[in-house]
């Protein structure tokens, strides 16, 4: 410690040994906390919360957050932000619907053109950012608006039925019984952590979020790392859209509305700072059950739909404030 | 100099102490209306004080400041505002978004019945800058106009007020050579209005186009008052200076062999209007120093030679292979690094640890199989902290704690990391204590003792001698001398950084 120039204050000395090997995972530890604590008073109070088919589907909701979230998480690591999501996986749905039952595609080359349209207007997000400026806040906003026109616009805001195909019938059911959205979420999970901490491309995110200037003039490419940032929430977003056309049986242009917004909250609640240059893939993904679970309870708890979205906006609110406060003490005793 | 014009302000035996400096020691200055005297003097001889005390920034410990007569006492800068002193600092302080003219009028807006009245402001503009010669739209927004002119919008506020006095610190510093002439020729009319100016430059040739007088200053202390006609540059120079001109510093010469192929040929590289013509070798094993004032084209030259500036022409050569296309990414790979001058800014990544500040210039050198090693980045923060002497609680302590030094020192490290050969320093010990920067003189001396090849820029021109094989001065984006072994001094590069 020779080199922070405030001594530490006398009262830190008991807790200072948790605090410098946790200190930077405070957040995690105090979500895992509230999760639980919403399990204990959830488990007690809300009918049919503990049962198999309830939290088989908890991961189910959880996976329509979590995918894109992961995505979203080094998107706004990087100091940047997309809102796009919602539309995007709505369109998704509506183009391997399509694809599949109307443009003889097949089932296979429907679903690969969802996912390479996915990356590329994503990639186009990215592009409109990296090279000419554009916020990507507007970039997104303008995707959202043009994929969620064009999805309604393609069907009338009506259903798209899927054709019969075994492969939606997995993608859309269970395998062993674990839903398998939630499978692919998970191993996403696990691409992505391992994205963010140990690749050149990962740890060039957290510097770009950090220090922009500072990450070009040590010769790291930028603006690549910024296409590809909005290219793999692109594609995520269109494999969320091929999962739920599967379980929905259909594509359709007006689902997922709002969902652009859950996702941020998820990410934001788990840490990941909107400025930039901090957050953790396992904070996402608490983050996510935390969202899932407080959606999921509202319901079991028999709360009027519409009253459920004032309480949820409390809480996210709520959890955010508690997060902000805990890393401006942490960046206090950092900087002083 | 009998003058019977008015004396406009002045400090009598002022003196101003800070914590273990005496910043001003009994200073006895006066300025006269219609006079443009330029304030000379190195960093910390107390130029900066001096202007503090007479715009009421400061009070002086003892001794007294008056401006018109007044004594300015305890009245800070609104006293010294009424009396009549207007200041214009280096930074420019408008709001770049609205027009000119309400930058003009900005906090006094011309009202009529409470509203505010834009055809007047618009007038009262344009008459101002009429007054001054100035041919600048009043409606204009200021951030679409160059930086000369906006500078002198930034003069035409403060004269706008009918000053006494007018500071103008530094006015031409971030300027190129061309843009500065409208200022020289605005303050030259200003004066010619009765103003008495105090004109704060390093640049030699402008204070000679337009000063009357020149007040030198050092440690502290008025060293005399003089005609600027009559002042040779070498004069003013060992003025500046005093004894330090006769110190022979210490210095370990490095045995640069001049006759090999150059690692770096720079030929007639041109950024306009920053960089014009510049061509100059770098050897293996040496440490070239750059020196030059701020504005000089320093800076550009080293973004252009790193490929983060588009050249406008000449060429850069690297072990004798011309590069054709000098991208950031094939001047990386052909071994040259930058360190950047604003250290916050652009060059370190705050919430990073210190290890991981320094291998981000190369990921793969801390990877197995495309796996990022958090070992492997550990054990290379490691070895990079003990060669460097970086004093840090751990490697993985966010770098934004260290000091400045040590932060400056794991900059340079990330591109001893990157196995760089050709390493660019721009003012490598800004805002570094003096142990952190014996420190990194002794680690350029290393560095070029293992075969690297050192550019290393500084203003600080005390620091040249100390460090380098050879020095380059820069003025107004050419190199204007070069100086090697014994006639490195400090008042050889200093007048060729000024120059007149």
């Amino acid at each position: 410690m020779t080199t922070t120039t405030a001594p530490t204050p006398p009262a830190n000395t008991a807790s200072s040994g948790f605090l410098a090997r946790y200190g930077h995972r405070l957040n995690e530890i105090g979500l895992l906390a509230a999760i639980v604590l919403l399990y204990i008073v959830l488990g007690s109070t809300a009918g049919g919360f503990l049962s198999v088919d309830n939290q088989l589907g908890l991961l189910r909701n959880a996976a329509m957050i979590g995918i894109a979230a992961w995505g979203v998480t080094l998107v706004i690591i990087s100091g940047e932000i997309d809102i796009s999501i919602g539309p995007a996986v709505a369109f998704a749905s509506v183009i391997v619907a399509k694809g599949s039952a109307e443009w003889g595609l097949g089932v296979g080359g429907a679903i690969v053109l969802t996912l390479a349209l996915g990356f590329a207007w994503g990639a186009l997000a990215g592009w409109l950012r990296a090279r000419f400026n554009v916020p990507s806040f507007i970039a997104t906003l303008g995707l959202w608006s043009v994929l969620g026109g064009l999805a309604l616009y393609m069907t009338d805001a009506l259903p798209v039925p899927l054709p019969e195909s075994a492969v939606f019938d997995v993608l859309g059911g269970s395998i062993l019984g674990i839903p398998t959205a939630a499978i692919v979420m998970l191993v996403l999970f696990g691409v992505f952590a391992y994205l963010a901490k140990y690749t050149a491309y990962g740890r060039t995110v957290f510097a770009i979020g950090g220090n922009a200037a500072a990450a070009r003039l040590a010769g790291l490419n930028v603006n690549r790392v910024r296409v590809l940032l909005f290219a793999t929430t692109g594609l995520l977003a269109a494999i969320t859209g091929v999962l739920l056309a599967a379980r929905l049986g259909s594509g359709n242009g007006g689902a997922a509305a709002g969902l652009e917004f859950d996702v941020i909250a998820a990410v934001v609640i788990g840490g990941t700072a909107l400025a930039g240059g901090r957050g953790s893939l396992l904070g996402t993904l608490l983050g996510v059950v935390f969202i899932t679970v407080i959606s999921n309870g509202l319901v079991l708890l028999g709360v009027n739909s519409f009253f459920q979205d004032v309480v949820r906006g409390l809480i996210i609110v709520a959890a955010v404030l508690v997060n902000v406060i805990i890393s401006r003490r942490n960046a206090a005793t950092r900087l002083v | 100099m009998s003058d019977d014009r008015p004396v406009v302000a002045a400090t009598r035996r002022a003196t101003k102490t800070y914590p273990g400096v005496r910043a001003l020691d009994a200073a006895d200055f006066e300025v006269r209306a219609g006079e443009v005297r330029a304030l000379l003097g190195r960093n910390g001889a107390g130029k900066s004080t001096l202007i503090r005390l007479l715009s009421g920034v400061e009070t002086p410990d003892s001794g007294t400041v008056e401006v018109g007569g007044s004594p300015l006492g305890d009245g800070g800068v609104r006293r010294a505002t009424e009396l009549g002193v207007g200041t214009v600092y280096q930074e420019l302080s408008l709001v770049p978004q609205i027009s000119a003219a309400e930058n003009l009028f900005l906090g006094v807006w011309p009202r009529t019945a409470g509203r505010v009245d834009y055809p007047r402001m618009r007038a009262e503009a344009r008459e101002v800058f009429a007054e001054l010669g100035l041919d600048i739209d009043p409606d204009a927004i200021v951030a679409d106009l160059p930086l000369a002119r906006q500078q002198l919008v930034e003069i035409a506020r403060a004269f706008r007020a009918r000053p006494r006095l007018l500071i103008l610190d530094e006015p031409t510093s971030a300027l190129a050579a061309g843009e500065a002439d409208i200022v020289l020729a605005a303050v030259t009319r200003i004066a010619g209005r009765g103003v008495g100016v105090i004109y704060v430059s390093h640049r030699l040739d402008e204070i000679r186009r337009v000063a009357d007088t020149v007040t030198v200053m050092r440690d502290g202390a008025v060293v005399e008052t003089t005609d600027v006609a009559g002042a040779t540059t070498a004069r003013i120079v060992s003025l500046m200076l005093g004894e330090a001109a006769d110190e022979v510093p210490e210095r370990t010469e490095a045995d640069v062999d001049r006759s090999a192929t150059p690692l770096l040929s720079v030929r007639g590289l041109s950024v306009p209007p920053k960089l014009e013509d510049v061509s100059f070798d770098l050897y293996r094993g040496e440490v070239l120093g750059l020196g030059g004032l701020m504005g000089s084209g320093r800076t550009e030259l080293l973004r252009a030679i790193s490929g983060f500036l588009p050249a406008g022409a000449g060429s850069i050569t690297v072990d004798g292979q011309r590069v054709t296309r000098p991208t950031p990414a094939v001047m990386k790979r052909l071994g040259v690094g930058i360190t950047p001058e604003d250290r916050k800014g652009e060059g370190v990544v705050p919430l990073l640890g210190v290890s991981e500040n320094m291998v981000l210039t190369w990921f793969k050198g801390a990877s197995t199989a495309g796996t990022v090693s958090p070992a492997r980045v550990d054990g290379i923060g490691r070895g990079l902290i003990e060669r460097l002497s970086i004093k840090t609680a751990r490697p993985d302590t966010p770098i934004v704690n260290l000091s400045g030094g040590n932060q400056q020192k794991a900059v340079i490290g990330r591109w001893l990391h990157a196995q760089s050969r050709i390493l660019l320093l721009d003012e490598p010990t800004r805002g570094v204590d003096v142990e952190a920067k014996a420190q990194i003189y002794r680690i350029v001396r290393e560095l070029a003792a293992e075969g690297a090849a050192v550019l290393f820029v500084s203003s600080e021109l005390e620091e040249l001698p100390l460090v380098c094989d050879r020095v380059l001065t820069m003025r107004a984006g050419r190199l204007a001398g070069e100086f090697t072994g014994a006639d490195i001094t400090l008042d050889t590069i200093m007048a060729a950084a000024m120059a007149a």
